[in-house]
């Protein structure tokens, strides 16, 4: 019981502040919302096209980027413009209409139609190489109406539209495509990808940046003033470790509810996505309490906290997918409590798992949070002492 | 203004006693940024292998093997040939290759025919950029063929007799597509991840110099520091000063540092120096007018650490410190340029890919001491109760 009120306490400490409050509910949200939306649109690309004056058949290539699903199309006014675009990378890809491609095509010449993209960039050439098929689509009716023209008869005029009138009803060959490999390694786009990742992410943070509260306690000489009642030391610890893993309970529950609610994500299997929740709040509680025993003042908390929050993130696959590093940073990774947890999200969220395809994960994750814990207590020990 | 640089020295040397100053301004961005420099490595080109079954033999499969073979895709694709699709199929969940392009038995065949059959691309769900690539190629391939089938059609609705086909088939597999794409300078360097996160995260934590400063005016308030400087002839606006200044050599001192380690260590492009350091200084001014204005609208310590907090996290948010914002929805966008660090990583951008100079950073440099002028008014405005208070 006096555990409880132990616990009771250094949590209501903590929900008074209202900044720990905004770090605790406000902030996660926001960035869910901010990388959510950010990571969003990956099935399409991003094309800017800018018309030096090519006429009806840059506006009909136009058009034809608009209806293809693969593209968003923005227009641009200057080729200036376009560039700065395609550099910020604001475009995936840019277009430039060259000048007279009306002229050039009714002479029978070939139109270049300019595509900037970054050689070296995966998405940019995925972009360019989507933008060459819907530019070859469309120069198939120029070469039908040329071919007709003069092979046949009539204008070119007269054949383009004969050709564009018949182009769905001649029998096309076709791309089928059949995904050979439906295993997801990483977790999907949007906000089902921004809400576990940030889970993770914050939870744990929170837990590091909230060990500045054990120092304030050790610092207001509070831990002393309990042992002179009849309070043992393991009771004290115990209420601490209840406070942490409640506040990190209470986080983890938010952002899945919150997630559920605003953003749509299906967290899953429900006993796995609970125990994963529990045990994960377990990992940063331990964290927490650690950090409260090894840093010397709330100032060095607040500095080493967050970068050993954001590096561990980093590492761990909360702010990029670990799919994307090179093996070895995969490898090192895996040393962090944060690629296990978010590899076990994968797992609920991308392949439908369930406690059982996730036990190795959280086989591993116990063993982080029973070092933590086991850790934070004996250096608890010996500041209560 | 001599009182101004006294308090400003007092405070960096009790800045750079603390550790935490340093662990913020230096070892926080620095290791942070060798860790993107790591994880990123080697990604910043793409290249994948793609396998290819050719079961049909035929005329028009070896045409699409040859145009796979063209020296344009052979920077971003090695073509590996596979005997059967279920060979295939296995490769792509081995990933010993990224995706598959099946050429079906009987496929030249029907091209001929009213019926062409179709080719198959294999893919995995964990290689989305190969595999489009691999469809588009296919596609590119394919509009080929379906331009000459609609180029017989064409003519045979224009009036050629229907006993020419064989006739007409055979002159349109001579005839190119007379639109096709040419790849076109950018006129830009790529936008290297760490050339991006360089300034990011150096941005970002000389952002925490906000926190730091305005909690040390609390607890100098708290100590009745301020009580007995205002003893001595020294104006309220000249403490703010000497606070500002010690900010402005913390923050100088901590960017420039993390550019030219990160320039030379991690090969991080942070533009023309004079330009960079000009757009550095403005972000500076900027951190500078923020500090001193949480700093009068805060009333006490927990306040101040507070307002900060929220003022480091939001900002750095917004403008795109932690997220590479160009390829976020445009209102995102839009909403970082109300930013100053918004402002900075979109000159910094801008340096580091279009290049240039001054010009390239002026309206960056003019938002961002725009933002500054209205923050430190309103600080101004409000110093006098401040530092009465």
């Amino acid at each position: 019981m006096r555990a409880i009120a132990i616990a009771r306490v250094s949590i209501r400490r903590i929900v008074r502040d209202r900044t720990a409050l905004f770090f605790i509910v406000v902030l996660p949200v926001i960035v869910i919302l901010i990388v959510g939306a950010a990571e969003r649109g990956f099935t399409t690309f991003r094309v800017g096209v800018v018309d030096l004056g090519a006429g009806q058949a840059g506006r009909q290539l136009t058009t034809a980027f608009e209806h293809s699903s693969d593209l968003a199309v923005s227009r641009y006014a200057t080729l200036a413009a376009l560039r700065k675009a395609v550099a910020r990378g604001e475009l995936n890809v840019g277009v430039v209409l060259p000048s007279g491609m009306d002229v050039t095509e009714g002479r029978g010449g070939t139109v270049a139609v300019g595509v900037m993209a970054e050689q070296a960039n995966s998405s940019q050439q995925a972009a360019a190489t989507a933008v060459s098929s819907v530019i070859a689509g469309q120069g198939a009716k120029v070469q039908a109406a040329r071919f007709a023209s003069v092979h046949g008869s009539g204008t070119f005029e007269e054949n383009l539209a004969r050709a564009g009138s018949l182009q769905p009803h001649v029998a096309q060959v076709g791309l089928r495509s059949q995904t050979a490999d439906s295993s997801h390694n990483v977790l999907p786009e949007g906000f089902s990808y921004s809400a576990p990742t940030m889970l993770v992410f914050f939870v744990f943070l929170n837990a590091l940046a909230a060990g500045a509260s054990i120092i304030e306690t050790r610092q207001l000489g509070m831990y002393e003033r309990m042992t002179a009642g009849p309070v043992r030391r393991g009771t004290i610890i115990a209420g601490e470790t209840l406070a942490y893993f409640t506040m990190a309970l209470l986080q983890a529950t938010l952002i899945v509810v919150v997630g559920g609610v605003a953003f749509g994500v299906s967290w899953g299997d429900p006993l796995a996505a609970t125990v994963l929740v529990a045990l994960w709040a377990l990992v940063g509680a331990g964290a927490g309490m650690l950090s409260g025993t090894l840093f010397h003042t709330p100032e060095q908390a607040s500095a080493i906290g967050p970068t050993a929050g954001i590096a561990l993130g980093m590492l761990g696959g909360c702010m990029w997918p670990l799919a994307i590093v090179s093996s070895t940073m995969r490898q090192i990774g895996h040393l962090t409590p944060q690629a296990w947890a978010v590899d076990a999200w994968t797992s609920l969220l991308s392949r439908s798992g369930t406690i059982s395809s996730i036990a190795p994960q959280l086989a591993v994750l116990g063993a982080f949070a029973a070092l933590f814990l086991v850790s934070a207590t004996v250096r608890l020990r010996r500041v209560v002492a | 203004m001599r009182n101004a640089f006294v308090i400003a020295h007092k405070d960096l040397r009790q800045r750079l006693r603390d550790r935490s100053a340093i662990v913020l301004g230096l070892v926080a961005p620095l290791a942070i940024a060798a860790l993107m420099s790591v994880a990123f490595k080697g990604s910043d080109t793409f290249h994948f292998t793609m396998g290819v079954v050719d079961v049909d033999r035929g005329p028009v499969a070896a045409g699409l093997l040859k145009a796979l073979d063209a020296p344009g895709l052979r920077q971003i694709v090695t073509v590996k040939t596979i005997a059967s699709k279920r060979s295939a199929a296995d490769a792509v969940r081995a990933k010993s290759v990224a995706a598959a392009l099946v050429v079906p038995a009987g496929f030249s065949a029907s091209i001929e025919g009213g019926d062409p059959l179709s080719l198959v691309t294999l893919t995995s769900v964990n290689q989305t950029v190969a595999g489009d690539i691999t469809s588009s190629i296919a596609t590119s391939f394919i509009a080929q063929l379906n331009a000459d089938r609609l180029s017989v059609a064409t003519a045979l609705a224009a009036g050629v007799p229907t006993s020419q086909s064989a006739h007409l088939e055979a002159l349109a597999a001579g005839f190119q597509i007379p639109e096709r794409a040419v790849q076109r300078s950018i006129g830009a360097h790529k936008l290297k991840t760490i050339s991006y996160y360089s300034p990011g995260m150096a941005i970002f934590f000389l952002l925490f110099t906000i926190s730091f400063t305005a909690r040390s005016f609390f607890v100098d308030r708290a100590q009745g520091m301020i009580e007995r400087i205002r003893a001595a002839p020294v104006r309220p606006l000249e403490i703010l000063a000497g606070k500002a200044m010690s900010v402005l050599v913390y923050g100088v001192a901590s960017l420039g540092t993390v550019a030219v380690i990160t320039s030379a260590a991690f090969g991080a492009n942070w533009g023309a120096p004079a330009a960079a350091a000009l757009l550095g200084l403005a972000m500076v001014v900027a951190v500078v007018c923020v500090t001193a204005l949480v700093m009068c609208i805060a009333r006490t310590q927990r306040q101040a650490e507070g307002i900060s907090s929220i003022a480091v996290f939001g900002l750095a948010l917004l403008g795109g410190n932690f997220i590479f914002l160009s390829s976020s929805p445009p209102v995102m966008r839009t909403v970082a340029l109300f930013t100053p660090n918004g402002w900075a990583m979109r000159g910094f951008t801008d340096l580091s890919t279009i290049g240039g100079g001054l010009g390239t950073v002026a309206e960056p440099v003019l938002a961002i001491l725009s933002f500054s002028v209205v923050a430190g008014s309103a600080a101004a405005l409000l110093a006098r109760r401040a530092v009465a208070a």
